[in-house]
């Protein structure tokens, strides 16, 4: 019982002191918990929330299994073969500290204000942490065994498959995780751009759904259930990556 | 061959490609060429926009990363040093980390409007967590034998924690403005883009609706040079103020 009690008691007291103070002194748009409560169930009933964010959520996965496709092969081949991670570092160190939103309007101009555009974002967005951490996986791989699977006669093709790959697992996994949370961000950062610069053009998704709720209705309470729906998904991703890969990994003790 | 070379080797060849596609493409608003993009770096650069909106968005992730350590730095060394003030904050700090800031631009906007409060508001939001988490790590790192040897020598708590505790936390805190700058950087960049009269940010979005293109691509290099910048600059703060620390080899 006690070993609730403590954690439980700081967000008791803000949520408390949130209604009473918004009560008291906030207007009638004022966000309150009972107010959130009560448009967030509505917005999930009427189907609205969970339509929006199965749009953000297939734009996502759709982004991030282009990225996870073009990194990990590139990282594999940059980790193993010095040549190439020599003449195709600079670029990469290049693009990398550019951040993804920023190339927000090359996006629109290319694609348009719909789903192409934020999948590119977001492919832009997860491609690098899995494609640095991918290399990083392959070049930690022990040079001992791969001189001892090539003395043993084994193809460079079975080497890989059979030593560097399972090798830069766990590391790969750690490139995924930190790709999908950004993934995530960025989509959520995409579609608030995209409804905030195409005038209310709909491209859908969680993140236009807030813009719509800032710009067009102002119901500041159904933006914070988009913010706790936001907060949720991230949470419920980050559990998936890491259920997902740990399957992969049990062999190697942790 | 020296590094230089392979760089501008590498880089010669983008160039190439790049101009090739824009040939290709044969519309300058899409996709200008190599030589267009020089040509309007060098405008923008001249006339001073660019350093005037790169120095705007600069300032921003500076005041913003000084009012996230101001609050976490204090909180993270307390909570990294007392088991029961963690227990009670940690749930709020779990609560919100998952809500990324970008998510809070729309409220934001609605309580700071235009202006400079969204982007600091968002930036301090983004680099609080990683900050807060690297210094409650690196507080909790401390060599407790090291603790206990000042406290035999009759150092009293706070003399402890300023000659003990925070030296012990420096590098793990530093790391983690780091990381607060890469994820922070973004989300100033996204919060200009919706929310503010200048920065990086507005710059590239203005541009896009004047349908000037080279210009685009001129401020978004711009983000990426900057982001680099204050990193490297960052790393050098890091070897200055904790020599002794052991490159961790983080990459952002």
């Amino acid at each position: 019982m006690g070993g609730l009690l403590i954690p439980l008691a700081l967000p008791a007291v803000l949520v408390a002191s949130w209604q009473a103070l918004g009560e008291a002194f906030g207007g009638v748009r004022m966000p309150l918990p009972s107010r959130v409560v009560v448009e967030g169930v509505a917005l999930f009933a009427s189907g609205e929330l969970p339509s929006a964010m199965l749009q953000s959520l297939g734009r996502v996965f759709s982004g991030f299994l282009i990225a996870a496709v073009l990194a990990i092969p590139l990282g594999i081949l940059m980790g193993t073969v010095r040549v190439v991670e020599r003449n195709l570092d600079p670029l990469v160190e290049s693009f990398r500290p550019v951040a993804a939103i920023a190339l927000l309007p090359m996006a629109i101009l290319w694609l348009g204000t719909g789903t192409p555009a934020a999948v590119m974002l977001v492919a832009y967005a997860a491609f690098f942490p899995i494609l640095v951490n991918t290399i990083a996986g392959a070049k930690s791989v022990d040079r001992n065994l791969v001189n001892a699977a090539a003395t043993m006669g084994l193809a460079p093709r079975a080497i890989l498959r059979n030593v560097i790959l399972p090798g830069a697992v766990p590391q790969i996994a750690v490139g995924l995780r930190v790709g999908l949370g950004i993934a995530w961000t960025a989509i959520v950062a995409a579609e608030l751009a995209v409804g905030a610069k195409s005038g209310g053009g709909g491209s859908g998704g969680i993140g236009q759904m807030m813009f719509v709720f800032y710009a067009y209705s102002i119901e500041l309470s159904r933006i914070v259930v988009c913010m706790a729906a936001v907060g949720v998904v991230s949470l419920t991703l980050d559990w998936l990556v890491r259920r997902g890969t740990r399957r992969l990994l049990k062999w190697k003790a942790t | 061959m020296a590094p230089v070379v392979v760089y501008l080797r590498t880089m010669a060849v983008f160039a190439l490609v790049w101009w090739a596609a824009a040939l290709l493409t044969g519309n300058p608003m899409l996709l200008p060429d190599p030589l267009r993009v020089a040509r309007a770096v060098v405008d923008v650069a001249v006339d001073g926009e660019l350093l005037a909106h790169a120095a705007i968005s600069v300032v921003r992730l500076t005041a913003s990363l000084a009012i996230a350590a101001a609050v976490t730095v204090p909180l993270g060394l307390a909570m990294g040093t007392s088991r029961t003030l963690e227990r009670v904050v940690d749930p709020i700090v779990e609560i919100l980390r998952p809500i990324s800031g970008i998510a809070w631009i729309p409220l934001a906007l609605f309580i700071f409007g235009v202006g400079h409060g969204l982007p600091i508001f968002i930036m301090a939001y983004t680099a609080a967590f990683p900050l807060l988490l690297g210094t409650i790590a690196g507080a909790k790192n401390v060599d407790r034998r090291l603790v206990d040897a000042a406290r035999v020598m009759g150092l009293d708590r706070a003399a402890i924690m300023r000659r003990v505790v925070i030296p012990a936390a420096l590098p793990s805190l530093l790391v983690s403005l780091r990381l607060g700058v890469a994820s922070g950087w973004t989300a100033v960049i996204a919060a200009e883009l919706v929310g503010a009269p200048n920065g990086l940010g507005y710059a590239i979005s203005w541009y896009r609706e004047m349908l000037v293109t080279p210009k685009v691509i001129a401020f978004i290099a711009m983000v990426g040079v900057s982001g680099y910048l204050y990193d490297l600059a960052l790393r050098r703060l890091n070897d200055w103020l904790t020599p002794w620390a052991v490159d961790t080899g983080a990459r952002l």
